[in-house]
């Protein structure tokens, strides 16, 4: 009883896990939104197994139905004839750049998950007895990590979103399913889909004034002359 | 009644300027009358003052205390100043006549001379009537500072280039002996913590360094009295000078120096101290030095002003040795001071005739030639001592020193007096040389006559106190007046001695051509340092902008971080938080 | 150190009227926000009516303190705990907020009508309000579930505030400013995972008691300490700061600038009090940055060519004084006199910078509109022409120099007894730095101000009171110099 739980947990770990990063880094925009889909949907489960059918419920309104679309509108899919919509992110970051955030993202991992490991004192003998949990630092840190590598703002905020999903698993991974956490990660949903709908105006207005090219133009010196 | 009338000799001069500004501003051109007798009156209240009688004022509101006194030393002095004054403000009233004629026919130049003169005469006379009067050291030196420097005017009144140089020589010496006359009241005011000129007096006296405060008080006033060395100015400025600037010049202004003197110093005081005597002895022998060698250097002079300028120089010397008699031997100055008021008085009318009577042999009236002549020789006889109120004056100085057996003094001042008559020969004989016709008007010869007969009858007039001046015995006469002809003859002898050496003249203000050149080559290497630090300034101005320029530079590449920080914030986020895990987690596991 | 924070022993149930003057002070701003977006004032004395009543509540708070003292308040909502507590420093933040908030709604009609401010204009009003009364509820929350959702309540409202003009330097700077401001929010929420998985609890009273330093608490405070930092602007994560106020409207920076970054840093300072008694390094890391952020910041303002980002910059600055001061408020072995010192100098420069910042963003609004220039050199020949406003903006400058008699000089000066008492003599020349450069770019500006050579053709007239008020805000900056013991008072919370 106990292990096939566990294949579950584990299979949705992978899953959660496994669309995460080809969300966080895949350039093809679009594909990346489409298992941004599938990272919500995991998630929906995941509440569910975790035994939170009101965050589960709140995730599927606010991650999988609100949320998604926010994404395909900011890349131009919903309101067509407006402005090209987005294809690929064409911004390439330097070397030392890429290497200098994989390095923050396993200090990251390290960190939060040394954290965890005081919090919750058994992970030290069996870490894989919460994989849901590991999931969620992995993801935390490498969305994290993700997002300060990325110029692009489309991909910030998806990046930006799987940070906040990675939270509220380690959240309720640690804190169980109180209603202190409970109503953390409903407020935590909620600004996230504030956010993601400001943001997803936004990238419209700026694709709209500016052009593409305005979405990777964080911190050039010639933006600080305008 | 008397402090009415004091109000009024005080502030009239100032009505005075107030009116000459109205006119400069209100009345048309054409009917400015700059001496008017408004103008002409300036002088009336303090001449009026003089003879009212003695009186005191405490005025504790005015600076630091205000203490004026018209007292047995201050009236005679008042008398001659204003009366000198008012004669010489007649007198200029028809030496300017032709300016002011100029004037108003719109000559802008000429406007602005008189202008400036109608205004800085009543405030030179203010400064002069006030310091006569003044008890306290700061009355005594404002009226003082403001003579001094109105008179700047006086001199420069012409604006031609020996003008200036005669003013410049003047506005040097005067910045010089203010600077003096400064440090020697403080220092003496402070040594003795007094506010008044008797106490100056007390300090130098009981001071430890009284000597020193002496000194500088002196030398101070001797710029002004015209002590050797520190007389170039007179012979410089006086032939610049307008006639009746150079009457009250000479006249008057420069007996303030010796006013001052009789003021600070403890003459006559019973307790002088050997150093102060040996300051005496001092003051004794330049006084005599001024009297001997501007005689010698002035006779060869040119211009007539200029020779009586070392006249005065000479005259002024005299009265330095008698002014110094009062240190070295304190017992003879209570008989000495009534007779050197009346030398300064007789002098101060005597030269103030001379002076205007330079003015009259330039534009002679129609008169007898041999009258006009003799008027001019007049005072210049009397002044040597042969006649009227000179003869007086010499046996007023004479008798206290015979009484006190002083009698190579009187020899030696009576050689002097030999080069008093030798001076104003050779005055009267350059006067002859450069005489002019006509141009003289009414104004001009009267207060000229009026200050000749009051300089011969000056004891008459003149309030000293009762019984202090008599006549010389009969059998005097002779060992006072002998020094007229034998200084005319040397005169004479010198004269035609000197005639077949037709080379340059010696040149007035002998020695500040002197001064001059050693001020000059000193200034030489201070210039060029000068101009070493200008060079070196405009040097590290440059340097300093490239450093400037360079250092901007940095800046602002270094300031372009701040997109680096924009670029990088979340990057920086982590890390900071990594860092601060770190920092913790080391301090705690220890 | 955290009871000065007055998280225990309040002894009196608060009255009715105090309930409701609570409801008001929270609630208010919000509902005004909606009615302004329904019907847009276009004069300043509706708006002046409409904020009575809320002023009004902040009176009667600090009434009810006077009268009782501490006063808290909680409530359990299906096994949630929320909590308020009111003491002497909420109040007085409670008061600069709402007299801030008021004067830049006050000032908002004018500059609306003035300037061409497209569709947009009237989504200011609901704005202002959801950030006033998130702020409002920061100063009083003591659980960290109130203070989650007022943080993000007004980071979010801060942010569509910003956004409102509607350029496009506008728009990436306030995406950028979104991005990072839900980041930092969480990495908050991290550090709150942590202890609630840990300590099972929220209300910061229990945390208080419970909490013993360990790897957990550590853990929390860096990450809440990174992320809070991230959204107080503190020195190396600024850089979003000055872009995002060189392109907002003027109202929206006075209260951005003057007081929603303040609340990140109060909350901060809050919680690094409960999670860090007694280490000693973390403040010092803070304050070390601190010093940086005084150089740079007075560098950068120094060097630009834009007024707005010169008064952004001065923010950068001046919040480095306050970072300055952590180690003098947090750490081991302070002794009491240069604590208390610490406490009231940090809270007097805050208050003193957000009246004084908030005026100062006034008068470069009113200089920009009047001139229609953004730079420096714009303002050649407004000395003779726009008086008033320099004025404004030098009084401002007066109390960020920290001159006599201005809150500037009296917190900087607290705050240099506190340093020269504990010997850190680096933060005494932080901070004397920090008035040098200060007066470099005050006096650059003026110098372009008073230079008369550029002739000006055209200037906008403004709108009457837009000065004064600036005017008023400035010299209640100046005045807290002379009159701080009202705040001190304040400041020194519930009792030792």
């Amino acid at each position: 009883m106990i292990a096939s739980f566990d294949a579950i947990e584990v299979l949705l770990a992978l899953c959660l896990t496994g669309s995460a990063f080809v969300c966080l880094f895949d350039r093809h925009l679009i594909r990346a939104c489409c298992f941004f889909v599938v990272f919500a949907v995991s998630m929906v489960l995941a509440w569910w197994q975790l035994g939170a059918p009101w965050l589960a419920a709140a995730e599927l309104l606010l991650g999988v139905m609100l949320t998604s679309p926010c994404f395909f509108y900011a890349l131009g899919h919903l309101s067509p004839g407006a402005s090209a919509p987005l294809k690929r992110d064409q911004f390439s970051e330097p070397w030392s750049r890429v290497a200098m955030r994989v390095v923050l993202a396993l200090v990251w991992f390290v960190m939060v998950g040394a954290a965890i490991r005081f919090v919750i004192a058994d992970m030290v003998y069996s870490p894989a007895e919460h994989p849901l949990l590991l999931a969620g630092v992995l993801i935390a840190a490498t969305a994290l990590a993700a997002f300060a590598l990325h110029r692009h703002l489309f991909r910030r905020l998806l990046a930006f979103n799987l940070l906040g999903s990675g939270v509220f698993i380690l959240l309720s991974g640690v804190a169980g399913s109180s209603a202190a956490a409970q109503a953390l990660i409903s407020v935590g949903l909620l600004v996230a889909w504030l956010g993601s709908m400001l943001g997803a105006l936004l990238i419209r207005q700026l694709m709209h004034l500016e052009g593409v090219e305005a979405l990777g133009r964080d911190g050039e010196p010639k933006e600080s002359t305008t | 009644m008397i402090t009415l009338l004091l109000a009024l000799a005080l502030l009239w001069p100032f009505g005075v300027m107030g009116h000459a500004v109205w006119l400069a501003y209100r009345a048309p051109e054409s009917q400015r009358d700059y001496f008017s007798v408004l103008w002409l009156s300036a002088a009336w209240p303090s001449l009026l003052l003089a003879y009212v009688g003695e009186a005191q004022w405490t005025m504790d509101a005015w600076m630091l205390g205000g203490e004026w006194e018209l007292n047995s030393l201050s009236r005679p002095w008042l008398a001659f100043t204003a009366l000198l004054w008012s004669l010489a403000a007649v007198h200029a009233r028809g030496y300017f006549a032709a300016e002011q004629a100029q004037a108003q026919r719109g000559d802008q130049d000429a406007q602005r001379r008189l202008l400036r003169l109608a205004l800085l005469w009543p405030l030179t006379l203010l400064g002069n009537v006030l310091l006569i009067i003044a008890q306290d050291i700061a009355s005594f030196y404002l009226g003082f500072a403001v003579m001094t420097f109105a008179a700047y005017a006086l001199v420069v009144h012409t604006g031609t280039q020996e003008a200036r140089l005669g003013a410049k020589a003047y506005l040097i010496l005067a910045v010089l002996g203010e600077g003096l006359i400064l440090g020697g009241f403080l220092w003496s005011a402070g040594a003795a913590d007094t506010l008044m000129l008797q106490g100056v007096r007390e300090s130098i006296v009981s001071a430890e360094h009284g000597v020193w405060m002496a000194a500088l008080l002196c030398l101070g006033f001797g710029v002004k009295a015209g002590v050797i060395g520190l007389h170039v100015w007179l012979p410089l400025a006086h032939p610049a000078a307008p006639a009746p600037a150079s009457a009250v010049l000479s006249g008057v202004m420069i007996k303030a120096g010796l006013l001052g003197w009789i003021s600070v110093l403890p003459l006559g005081h019973a307790q002088v101290s050997g150093a102060l005597a040996q300051f005496g002895h001092w003051m004794l022998v330049a006084g005599l030095a001024a009297a001997f060698a501007a005689a010698v250097y002035g006779v060869f002079q040119r211009h007539p002003k200029a020779v009586l300028a070392y006249s005065s120089i000479s005259q002024m010397g005299m009265m330095t040795a008698l002014v110094a008699m009062g240190l070295v031997a304190p017992d003879v100055w209570p008989l000495l001071w009534p007779g050197l008021v009346l030398f300064a008085a007789h002098h101060a009318l005597a030269k103030g005739s001379l002076f205007m009577g330079t003015s009259i042999s330039e534009h002679l009236p129609r008169w007898p030639q041999p009258l006009i002549w003799a008027l001019l020789a007049l005072p210049g006889i009397s002044l040597a001592g042969a006649i009227g109120a000179g003869l007086v004056s010499k046996w007023g100085v004479k008798a206290p020193l015979y009484e006190m057996h002083h009698e190579s003094l009187i020899k030696l001042l009576s050689w002097a007096a030999v080069g008093t008559a030798a001076l104003v020969s050779a005055a009267l004989w350059r006067q002859w040389q450069q005489r002019h016709q006509g141009g003289s008007n009414r104004e001009q010869w009267g207060a000229w006559l009026v200050a000749v007969i009051a300089a011969l009858l000056t004891p008459l007039w003149l309030p000293l106190p009762a019984g202090s001046i008599e006549m010389p015995p009969l059998k005097e006469w002779l060992g006072i007046m002998w020094p007229f002809p034998v200084g005319v003859l040397f005169a004479a002898v010198g004269w035609l001695v000197t005639r077949p050496l037709t080379g340059k003249t010696l040149p007035a203000g002998d020695l500040w051509w002197f001064y001059a050149f050693v001020v000059g080559s000193v200034l030489v290497p201070i210039r060029a340092f000068g101009h070493c630090c200008g060079r070196l300034k405009s040097a590290s101005v440059v340097t300093t902008q490239k450093a400037e320029e360079t250092l901007m530079g940095h800046l602002t590449r270094l300031l372009s971080g701040e997109s680096w920080l924009r670029h990088h914030t979340s990057g920086l986020m982590m890390m900071l938080a990594v860092l601060l895990a770190a920092l913790l987690m080391w301090e705690g596991q220890r | 150190m955290i009871w000065r924070f007055g998280l225990f022993d309040s002894t009196f149930a608060p009255l009715a009227t105090t309930h409701w003057a609570l409801l008001v002070a929270l609630v208010f701003p919000l509902l005004l926000g909606v009615l302004g977006a329904l019907f847009p004032p276009k004069r300043a004395f509706p708006v002046a009516l409409a904020s009575l009543p809320v002023l009004a509540s902040g009176v009667m708070l600090l009434s009810a303190f006077d009268q009782s003292g501490l006063l808290s308040w909680q409530w359990e909502i299906a096994g949630l705990i929320l909590s308020l507590r009111l003491n002497g420093l909420s109040v007085l933040l409670l008061l600069t907020t709402q007299c801030i908030g008021v004067a830049a709604a006050l000032y908002t009609p004018g500059y609306l009508r003035l300037s061409e401010t497209g569709p947009l204009a009237r989504w200011l009003w609901p704005l202002m309000g959801v950030v006033l009364s998130a702020l409002s509820l920061i100063w009083l929350a003591t659980d960290l579930l109130t203070l989650y959702i007022a943080l993000e309540l007004m980071g979010l409202a801060a942010v569509g505030m910003l956004m409102l003009s509607g350029k496009a330097p506008a728009l990436l700077a306030g995406m950028r400013y979104l991005l990072l401001a839900l980041v930092g929010s969480l990495t908050y929420l991290l550090g709150i995972a942590l202890i609630l998985g840990h300590w099972g609890r929220l209300d910061l009273q229990g945390l208080a008691k419970v909490i013993e330093p360990g790897p957990v608490a550590w853990f929390a405070a860096a990450l809440i300490g990174a992320g809070l930092a991230l959204k107080a602007a503190l020195f190396p994560l600024h850089a979003w700061l000055t872009p995002v106020h060189e392109n907002a409207w003027t109202p929206v920076s006075a209260l951005h600038a003057g007081l929603v970054i303040k609340a990140s840093l109060f909350m901060l300072l809050q919680l690094w009090s409960i999670l860090l008694p007694d280490t000693f390094y973390a403040p010092r890391v803070i304050a070390w940055l601190g010093l940086l952020a005084i150089v740079w910041g007075g560098l950068l303002a120094w060097r630009t060519d834009s007024l707005k980002t010169l008064v952004a910059s001065s923010t950068v600055a001046q919040l480095g004084y306050l970072m300055v001061a952590f180690p003098l408020l947090l750490g081991p072995d302070i002794a009491p006199l240069p604590r208390a010192l610490a406490w009231e100098g940090f809270w007097l420069q805050l208050v003193g910078h957000a009246f004084a910042k908030a005026a100062m963003f006034m008068a470069a609004g009113n200089l920009i509109l009047a001139t229609g220039e953004h730079t420096l050199k714009g303002l050649a020949g407004t000395s003779r022409r726009l008086p008033l406003s320099l004025l404004v903006f030098g009084i401002a400058s007066i109390t960020l120099m920290g001159l006599p008699p201005s809150s500037g000089f009296t917190a900087k000066w607290m705050l240099l007894q506190a340093m020269i008492i504990t010997q850190q003599w680096w933060a005494v020349a932080a901070l004397l730095t920090g008035t040098l450069l200060t007066a470099a770019y005050v006096f650059r500006m003026f110098r372009y101000s008073f230079d008369e050579t550029a002739p000006r053709h055209r200037y906008q007239p403004l709108a009457p009171g837009m000065d004064l008020i600036a005017l008023t805000l400035a010299l209640i900056a100046f005045a807290l110099g002379l009159l701080a013991h009202f705040p001190l008072e304040l400041m020194h919370g519930g009792s030792p």
